[in-house]
């Protein structure tokens, strides 16, 4: 009678959750996401990053960072990874607590084939090779027949060639960014190897310092993000969840392997002052009701409208958008299956139609189920995440006003960043005032936050049942990144090589080396 | 004259709601939904104590509805819909089953609840959305309707259901052009397997090319209907308004007469009247009429009715204006569709209370809905109110579309007078 044990379990909103997640959903951050953005997946969020940044010299600035396009094989030619044209990327900001975007900042990207007649959009090697003394005509000998190694946007070899523009929208008013000399913003490509490409320098002309202290990027990176993906989906078998020892929580060892090691990610990242962002424009204390921000991301692509606009050319300009993400958490560990698509394409300002699921979320009683009750939870509903997806203390300052719930990832932007040497991959629930969940950085350790925030018991005051030592401990063991991160903007690493990369696979010894130094298995 | 009025017993937007549907064999003679019939029957053989089975026999006898445009079929699509829901309380495809059902019952205001509580419960369902515009479409509630059908666009961009629909609001909303490109592109995506569907939106498109004065490329359309599902009762409409445009009025009334013959409901003969009176058979026609306004009487306070054409057929044919009033001012409280309010708003006239009819059509006409027998009504309601300009303007929108030949000759002679 399974069958029928399932459908009786639908009549019940709470339940849907409980039965609908472990087998339909994850938990990572949104690798996979709703049903109709994991088939567009130039479009599919992966990640979305948001802190002060913490570079020398840069601590008057945030960070905007937006990842799309998911486990990019680095050496998946001939055509690689270009950004999607069509589609319109955006980070949005919200500095007066209502869930609506006050600070656009919009990427639109064009590509250019430069080599039409090649068989792969990248070529080069030394200072080029020309036609030997026996080249068959019609070609004669001497003539330049594999590029010189690229290392620079203007290289004949970069056959793919894409250039963006910036728009920031603030205040109704579309303004462009825009390099001093007019020169055009280059994405930097996918690291195809050594012979082809030095990919580093093309990384480091990929950085645009502009006007006004805005730093843009946008190019194929290291995903920065970490995981045991594969033990996550498989119903949380990961090799390490849940309960991580004392030892085991505080070393920056990987214990388990992290399934996104070696692949690379499509990543667009602006940089700039806090003034530019918040609503009144000043650098404001951690205690002002106006230091907090929401900060989302979407995608969108061009769509039929049901009116026709009367102007042609406008028609044309209508979006849809595809995804969203704030959180790394919410569409993927707790918006049902049957809800994915219509929370990707509504705007946060409408989220309280997914308060169930946030309020009383399945994960935490799938984890609750799945260790016989040895890690208990709270009832709902759980007022212990109205500071994830509300703004409250400890995230807002006391005053704030909440607003809607909202799934925007929340930024105090008074709290000054923490120097890398001192920071916690466990955020703010390591005792790191600058971490996840107070906006998100690149190390954060998104994944054992997120479970321990969901289970309950960390945020706000334990709850009754709350054992120290379990709740507060789970992790999926994969504790760093498999590579180095910038330690300036736009703060990621560089994007693994198609020649020689390298995915860590469980029962390897893992990366160890630990935040902010090469990590050499 | 609108798709939608024209389809009588089951909206016709209800169309393509499964054209992804278990596609049937090649080459079989049964109609689709007959098919489907006898398909759901074998699976309840097989496993009566699934609700599955009764589902798809209910979605198959509700399709049946529409093919053959015989209610009874609504009955037996109830019936198993019960048995489903009782295997399976609560079940989501079996909830939209009985949304479809209530639709095709014209209970509109009770599917409306019904789909509205399941979008909450499952936002990502696209059908459920669709649901929601049909129920919207009926009951005169545009936006909410426009917003369901721009989600269905949003989020499964190209679905036919959704593109279908999409297609009838921009007709309603002034746009035959915007109507017939997402008709068309409707028309490319279908299954060709689904004969039924590809008739039904090829008589849409054939709709839209006569309103757009192309009465031949319609005619072709139709003609190609008619091979793909013979005797459509939608595609005979379809036709003979386009031979009515033609002015052959003799073949107008045989089609009307097919039809009928195919899909006998009142609305159906008030059509055929209509059309053997302009053809000149009086006899026949008043016989028409006559049985027209009893079978139209004997439902009138059901959901699925013949109020409007009754409305009418009080004001034009009968010259019962308080009859009329009485009939329209029931189904105005119903629903406030456009043409439902052109119905009341004609009504009102009829009864000397053309300034609440003025500020009625003019509701109807504000949607954007260029249909024209309302700006005919609309004409006569300015006249008898002594606004000749206004009157001018919606008579010479209603003589751009294809009007009657009574009713156009009633127009250019206002039009000529320049007054009532």
């Amino acid at each position: 009678m399974r069958s029928r044990r399932s459908l009786a379990v639908v009549l019940v909103p709470g339940l849907v959750l409980s039965v609908g997640i472990p087998f339909r959903s994850g938990w990572a951050a949104n690798h996979r996401e709703a049903p109709i953005t994991a088939l567009d997946h130039k479009a599919d969020i992966t990640d979305v990053y948001a802190f002060r940044s913490y570079g020398a010299g840069d601590s008057t600035k945030v960070t905007l960072i937006l990842c799309v396009d998911p486990l990019l094989e680095p050496g998946n030619g001939p055509n690689w990874f270009p950004f999607d044209p069509d589609i319109l990327y955006e980070i949005k900001v919200d500095n007066d607590n209502d869930a609506l975007a006050d600070v656009v900042f919009q990427f639109r990207f064009q590509t250019e084939q430069r080599l039409p007649g090649l068989f792969q959009v990248y070529a080069g090697t030394g200072t080029g090779v020309s036609a030997p003394s026996n080249s068959p005509p019609p070609i004669a000998p001497g003539t330049l027949i594999v590029p010189p190694l690229i290392n620079d946007f203007d290289d004949l070899g970069l056959g793919q060639r894409q250039r963006y523009r910036v728009t920031m929208v603030k205040g109704g008013v579309a303004a462009p960014l825009a390099n001093a000399n007019g020169a055009p913003f280059f994405a930097v490509p996918a690291n195809v190897g050594p012979r082809t490409m030095d990919y580093t320098a093309l990384f480091n002309a990929g950085i645009y310092p502009l006007a006004n202290d805005i730093s843009v990027f946008a190019g194929t990176t290291d995903d920065a993000f970490w995981i045991d993906l594969g033990g996550a989906f498989d119903t949380f078998n990961t090799s390490k969840l849940p309960v991580l020892s004392p030892a085991e929580d505080a070393v920056l060892v990987n214990l388990a392997s992290d399934s996104v090691s070696g692949y690379a990610v499509n990543a667009i990242a602006i940089e700039v002052p806090i003034t530019l962002l918040t609503r009144t424009g000043n650098i404001e204390p951690p205690s002002s009701t106006a230091a907090t921000i929401g900060v989302w991301a979407t995608t969108s692509r061009p769509r039929t409208t049901v009116r026709r606009s009367p102007l042609p050319a406008a028609s044309s300009g209508a979006f849809r958008q595809v995804q969203r993400m704030g959180n790394p958490l919410i569409n993927e560990l707790l918006v049902g299956t049957g809800s994915k698509d219509r929370f990707s394409m509504d705007q946060p300002a409408n989220d309280a139609q997914f308060a169930s699921y946030f309020l009383d979320p399945g994960l935490a009683r799938v984890v609750n189920a799945l260790t016989g009750g040895a890690v208990a939870i709270p009832s709902p509903p759980r007022l212990d995440l109205l500071p994830v997806v509300t703004y409250g203390p400890p995230i807002a300052a006391t005053g704030t006003p909440t607003g809607p719930i909202a799934d925007l990832l929340r930024l105090n932007t008074g709290v000054a960043p923490t120097p890398p040497a001192s920071a916690s991959r466990l955020g703010l629930l390591g005792g790191d005032p600058a971490g996840f969940p107070n906006g998100r950085r690149v190390f954060d350790d998104v994944t054992d936050v997120a479970l321990r925030l969901v289970v309950g018991g960390v945020l706000a005051a334990p709850f009754p049942g709350f054992t120290p030592g379990i709740g507060d401990r789970l992790g999926d063991g994969v504790n760093v990144n498999d590579t180095a991160y910038r330690t300036d903007f736009p703060y990621l690493g560089d994007a693994p090589s198609g020649r020689s990369r390298r995915h860590i696979d469980p029962g390897e010894p893992g990366c160890t080396a630990g935040f902010g130094a090469a990590c050499l298995p | 004259v609108s798709p939608l009025r024209r389809g009588r017993r089951v909206a016709p937007a209800l169309a393509l709601l499964l054209v992804a549907a278990d596609a049937p064999e090649p080459g079989a003679v049964v109609s689709p939904a007959a098919r489907s019939v006898a398909a759901a029957q074998q699976a309840i053989e097989a496993r009566p104590d699934h609700a599955a089975g009764y589902n798809a026999l209910a979605m198959a006898y509700a399709r049946r509805a529409r093919e053959t445009s015989d209610t009874a079929f609504y009955a037996k699509a109830e019936q198993a819909v019960e048995q489903a829901s009782r295997r399976a309380p609560g079940d989501l495809e079996i909830e939209r089953t009985r949304v479809w059902i209530l639709l095709g019952r014209h209970e509109f205001a009770a599917a409306r609840e019904r789909a509205r509580a399941l979008q909450r419960r499952v936002p990502d369902d696209v059908l459920v959305y669709g649901y929601l515009v049909d129920a919207n479409v009926e009951l005169g509630s545009y936006a909410e309707a426009e917003e369901a059908a721009q989600w269905m666009l949003d989020l499964r961009p190209g679905n036919v259901p959704g593109l279908t629909r999409a297609a009838y609001l921009r007709e309603l909303f002034g746009d035959p052009d915007g109507a017939l490109e997402l008709m068309s592109q409707s028309y490319d995506r279908l299954q060709p397997a689904e004969v039924e569907d590809r008739a039904w939106v090829l008589t849409q498109i054939a709709h839209l090319l006569l309103v757009l004065g192309s009465p031949g490329d319609a005619e072709r359309a139709l003609e190609q209907a008619l091979s793909l599902h013979p005797d459509y009762h939608y595609a005979l409409a379809g036709l003979a308004r386009v031979r009515l445009a033609q002015r052959r009025l003799d073949e107008t009334a045989a089609l009307l007469r097919r039809r009928y013959d195919a899909a006998p409901h009142p609305e159906n003969l008030y059509d055929l009247a209509l059309a053997l009176e302009r053809a000149g058979a009086s006899e026949e026609a008043e016989r028409a009429y006559t049985r027209f306004e009893k079978e139209a009487s004997a439902e009138s306070e059901g959901a699925d009715n013949a109020n409007r054409e009754l409305v009418f057929y009080y004001v034009d044919r009968a010259r019962r204006p308080e009859d009329a009033l009485r009939v329209a001012e029931r189904e105005r409280q119903r629903r406030q569709d456009v043409f439902t309010r052109d119905a009341y708003a004609w009504a009102l006239h009829a009864n000397g209370r053309s300034e609440a009819a003025r500020s009625e059509i003019q509701q109807a006409l504000a949607v954007g809905v260029r249909d024209p027998l309302l700006f005919y009504h609309a004409g006569m309601i300015a006249s008898g109110l002594g606004d000749l300009p206004a009157a001018r303007s919606h008579f010479e929108k209603a003589l751009a579309l294809p009007l009657p030949p009574e009713v156009e000759a009633r127009a250019r002679e206002h039009l000529a007078r320049g007054g009532p």
